[in-house]
């Protein structure tokens, strides 16, 4: 296809990127415990590479302990990190992908906070719970936030002594950030707290120290979210930013100095509108159990998912304001509000896949580039399937059993519908444990679950080989 | 382990036997929120648990009625306690379905019942709800319904067709059809349409529709239970309802003791002989009720019993009260009323030198036995009047007997097992062979005349048996000024039909009585005056 919009260089200001397609933020855990990294990090990063992505924002990368939302993910909190980066980053770049790291942490927002955090709330802006599992947390003091910016400041200098092409600011999502930005979690007296301004008065200081650290010729990126819609999942929770309050929040960082934004949606992750399409229950079952010590609702929202009789009440909840965005390019319309206040480019996630629509929206002034997470999982290589003019075969049919696996078990896409058995899917997921090059080795040896469980688990007969 | 971490309360130590492992239970952040949560929730369940019961107790147990200051109020609408009662797994009592079912019955079933409660002879009052006679209670967690004293104790009169009618209280309730009353309540309540979804949809288009808990309620309790307690009712009255051979009672009669050996005692009618079973009699009126205690005179129409207590309890159970329902303090205010409660006077000019005629007469033909117009006044003789109050032997009066028969021995002795062990217990219950002679106060408001209400007026009962009227009807309350009594002549008026009254029926018939038959005309035309001023 000639001129596909897909496929044009997008120019950043101190970074070039190939294509228009960014692997999404997108984490696993397969990293060692203590945060430092393994091979299977680098086989992951490299099948996006190789599959096309123009460039490749990391996993959920904490800038500190005290920020890790799972344990297992790789951390950028101590120089002794920066050669495994190093390596990581290497390995993409052979295939011309840029390689951004994602700064970030958790704040309240800690999944299963690990031995070294189950004994600290965390840091937040507020000493209110979390709104969904109930996740503790003590409002920062101010040697709290000093203590941030540096730990940010000092994970961008990390970055970019391991040879990363930018860093992301992870201030959406409900992290640490957003309980900062968003007047649905923040409610300070100080000067981090009440107007706008004041509100962003955390992430003005990020991005100062880290420009003070790294200079201003290194591509420095921010999350933000588009709207908050903090009630959501609860009627009764504020509703937090709107979309006018977001903007203003665009504005100020980019009068600070960022180079991009990255606009998603949602006051907590998962949130009911984003990741978009389904929320599986049985999944839940499974793999939420890891999470009933981390928060003081998590054993209810459990019951909600483990008995049968519950679950369409929280379905309901869950389900209820997802009518009004669409499975695709889910805040699309906002993104392009980003994109018209704003100078610089603006990139946008949420539920991207089908070639066209990422045509149009590109197209047609809506954002500057999309960034993907699950239909790469499901298809590593869906930049070179577009290239091509294709679709995928196979496409990534949202129902979010990676997202919930992730709690527990090796991301990758986990929906048996889209593999000939279990026991296919399940081989597909652990390549990840051996680098691109090698051949599939165990084959031969690979174990064969128990018909009866595979039926009980999916409700369909067994394939047989 | 961190010997600062905070140990959860009270879990510290928990085991200190010998073979235990001794160690301190810490907690996470997470834990000490959630113990010190869990203790508060658990308060707050308990304490909700707590206002639901104190709430439930409230209001399943609770027992209430509107308590009228005026005794003429009390007496119309105030509650003897006839409502169904008890507790809530073992009610008893009653006889109508909960209220606001029993206010939607007539507009759910117009075809059974087209001139609603008032086609049955109801006396309704401006800017009320129920009936003279129908009181309401709070009880069981709904508000009931039940009878009183005055719905077979209060009638009415008219002078001339077009007059509005004059309610009198103590009056026997000349127009009402109770057989007819109960014949609906139960078929209604039995009907095919009688659901839920069309109970509660009638309720609700009134102006107090139920709050969803109350739907709740009747859908899935009150409504089934008046079903169930309805085919138990229905079960026990047997025959009372619906058998033709059963002689109707008509409007303005009962038959006093079958549905009392029904509802109270639980026979099975089925196995008395028919003839038992068609006894109805007319409804005596309340009057001066002292005067007949305080000499022993006899209360019910066959003389069973001169107790006024015991007859009014009695009475009480025929209107669905049961020893353990029955609110005597609300029946000892309206027996204590009644006791002294005055004749009213005839309205119309009497002709008194006719009258005084009249007097002479009645004195030699009818003194003895009945009592003359000071009875009114409290007068009492017993020289002059030996046999006031007391049995006529049947033989020697002759009317009609069924309503004597249906009075058994079997039923007196049943009767003294009610209110055992206490005070209230029947003691003077008795079978007689004959009817008791009744004081005549207020006669002119009593007709028709004998037990059985089967002669219509004064004058006909003047008469040989073979010429009183041998068909007539009964409901209408007009006053019949000539030959005292109401006129009996009308069958219909504004489409309201009157009761079609058969002598030759059993248990209807007009023999006997034949005192004072033989005198001259003019005489009996004298007597007859005479009686206006009882």
């Amino acid at each position: 296809m000639e001129n596909d919009p897909i496929f044009q260089p997008l120019k950043f200001r101190n970074l070039t990127v190939k294509n228009r397609i960014f692997r999404s933020s997108i984490s696993g855990r397969w990293d060692n415990y203590d945060g430092s990294g393994t091979q299977a990090r680098v086989n992951w990063e490299e099948k996006f590479a190789k599959g096309g992505v123009g460039a490749i924002i990391t996993s959920f990368v904490p800038v500190h302990i005290s920020g890790r939302i799972l344990p297992g993910y790789p951390m950028i909190d101590a120089d002794d990190k920066i050669p495994f980066w190093r390596h990581v980053i290497d390995t993409v770049h052979k295939y011309d992908c840029k390689f951004i790291i994602q700064l970030s942490h958790g704040g309240r927002q800690r999944d299963v906070p690990g031995v070294e955090n189950f004994m600290t709330p965390g840091i937040s802006s507020t000493s209110h719970q979390d709104t969904f599992h109930g996740l503790l947390c003590r409002a920062a003091t101010q040697k709290d936030i000093d203590n941030l910016v540096r730990w940010f400041a000092e994970g961008a200098r990390r970055a970019r002594e391991a040879g990363a092409d930018g860093v992301e600011l992870h201030s959406s999502h409900g992290y640490l950030f957003t309980q900062f930005l968003s007047s649905a979690v923040n409610d300070r007296k100080d000067k981090y707290g009440g107007p706008v301004e004041n509100r962003a008065r955390f992430l003005v200081e990020v991005i100062r120290a880290i420009r003070r650290e790294v200079g201003n010729d290194f591509h420095l990126q921010a999350k933000l979210n588009a709207v908050d819609a903090g009630n959501a999942l609860y009627p009764w929770e504020k509703k937090g930013n709107t979309l006018e309050e977001s903007l203003q929040i665009a504005q100020i960082a980019e009068a600070e100095g960022v180079d991009a934004v990255h606009v998603s949606i949602g006051s907590i992750f998962p949130h009911p509108q984003l990741p978009s399409g389904a929320f599986p229950p049985d999944e839940l079952n499974w793999w939420y159990g890891g999470m009933g010590s981390s928060g003081v609702r998590a054993y209810l929202n459990y019951a909600m998912f483990h008995f049968k009789i519950l679950r369409p009440i929280f379905l309901y909840l869950w389900n209820r304001t997802k009518k009004d965005r669409p499975i695709e390019a889910v805040c699309a319309e906002e993104a392009r509000e980003f994109k018209r206040r704003l100078t610089v480019p603006i990139i946008n996630t949420g539920g991207y896949q089908d070639g066209t629509l990422i045509r149009k929206v590109i197209r047609e002034g809506y954002v500057d580039a999309v960034s993907i997470a699950r239909p790469l999982i499901a298809n590593n290589n869906l930049p070179l399937i577009l290239k091509a003019g294709d679709e995928p075969k196979q496409p990534c049919t949202f129902c979010n059993r990676c997202l919930v696996n992730a709690i527990a078990n090796p991301l990758g896409c986990y929906d048996p519908r889209r593999f000939g058995s279990h026991e296919e899917m399940i081989k597909e997921v652990m390549t990840v444990y051996r680098p691109q090059e090698f051949p599939a080795a165990g084959e031969a040896d690979s174990v064969a679950l128990s018909p009866s469980w595979e039926a009980k688990r999916y409700g369909s007969e067994p394939t047989t080989h | 382990m961190d010997q600062n971490l905070p140990p959860i309360e009270g879990t510290t130590r928990t085991r200190a036997k010998d073979r235990v492992l001794v160690d301190n239970v810490y907690g996470s952040p997470v834990d000490l929120w959630q113990h010190k949560f869990r203790r508060v929730g658990c308060l707050i369940v308990l304490a909700l648990l707590a206002l639901i019961v104190i709430w439930a107790i409230w209001r399943f147990t609770r027992d209430s009625t509107e308590q009228y200051s005026d005794i003429r109020e009390h007496y119309k609408y105030g509650s003897i306690g006839a409502e169904v009662g008890g507790t809530l797994s073992d009610a008893v009592g009653g006889l109508l379905p909960p209220e606001r079912i029993f206010a939607v019955l007539p507009a759910m079933f117009p075809d059974r019942l087209p001139r609603g409660y008032a086609g049955l002879g109801f006396i309704t009052e401006p800017g009320r709800e129920l009936p003279i006679g129908v009181s309401e209670r709070f009880r069981l967690g709904f508000p009931q319904v039940g009878l009183n004293c005055s719905v077979c104790h209060v009638g009415t009169y008219r002078l001339n067709p077009n007059t509005k009618p004059t309610v009198v209280l103590g009056m026997p309730a000349n127009r009402l059809h109770l057989q007819e009353f109960f014949e609906f309540v139960v078929n209604a309540t039995l009907d095919p349409r009688f659901t839920p979804d069309n109970v509660i949809g009638h309720i609700n288009k009134t102006n107090d529709p139920l709050s969803p808990l109350d739907e709740l309620l009747y859908r899935y309790v009150l409504i089934p239970r008046t079903v169930a307690a309805t085919l138990e009712l229905k079960g026990y009255m047997g025959p009372l309802i619906g058998d033709p051979r059963i002689t109707r009672w008509g409007a303005g009669r009962v038959d006093t003791f079958n549905p009392y050996k029904a509802i109270q005692f639980h026979w099975d009618l089925d196995r008395l002989p028919i003839e038992e079973l068609s006894a109805p009699s007319d409804y005596p009126a309340l009057w001066n009720q002292r005067i007949r205690g305080d000499n022993n005179m006899e209360l019910h129409w066959d003389g069973n019993n001169p107790s006024l207590d015991e007859r009014n309890r009695s009475a009480s159970l025929g209107a669905g009260v049961t020893p353990t329902t029955l609110d005597r303090p609300a029946l000892k205010r309206v027996a204590d009323w009644v006791k002294d409660l005055p004749v009213p006077r005839y309205p119309l000019p009497i002709n008194e030198p006719l009258a005084a005629r009249g007097a002479a007469i009645y004195a030699r033909e009818c003194t003895a036995c009945h009592g003359d117009h000071r009875f009114r006044q409290r007068f009492y003789d017993a020289s002059t009047m030996p046999r006031l109050g007391k049995v006529q032997p049947w033989p020697t009066v002759g009317t009609d007997r069924q309503r004597l028969d249906s009075y058994t021995y079997t039923f007196s002795q049943n009767q003294y097992t009610l209110y055992p062990g206490s005070d209230d217990r029947f003691r003077h219950f008795r079978k007689t062979n004959g009817y008791a002679n009744q004081p005549l106060d207020g006669i002119w408001l009593k007709a028709p005349y004998l037990h059985n209400g089967s002669v219509p007026t004064i004058r006909d009962l003047l008469n040989d048996p073979a010429l009183r009227p041998k068909v007539f009807y009964r409901g209408y309350d007009v006053l019949d000024t000539q030959k005292l009594g109401f006129i009996s002549t009308v069958a219909e008026e504004n489409g309201t039909p009157y009761f079609r009254y058969d002598t030759s029926v059993p248990g209807n018939h007009n023999t006997g009585h034949r005192w004072g038959t033989t005198l001259p005309d003019a005489d009996k035309d004298a007597i007859v005056e005479y009686m206006k001023k009882f």
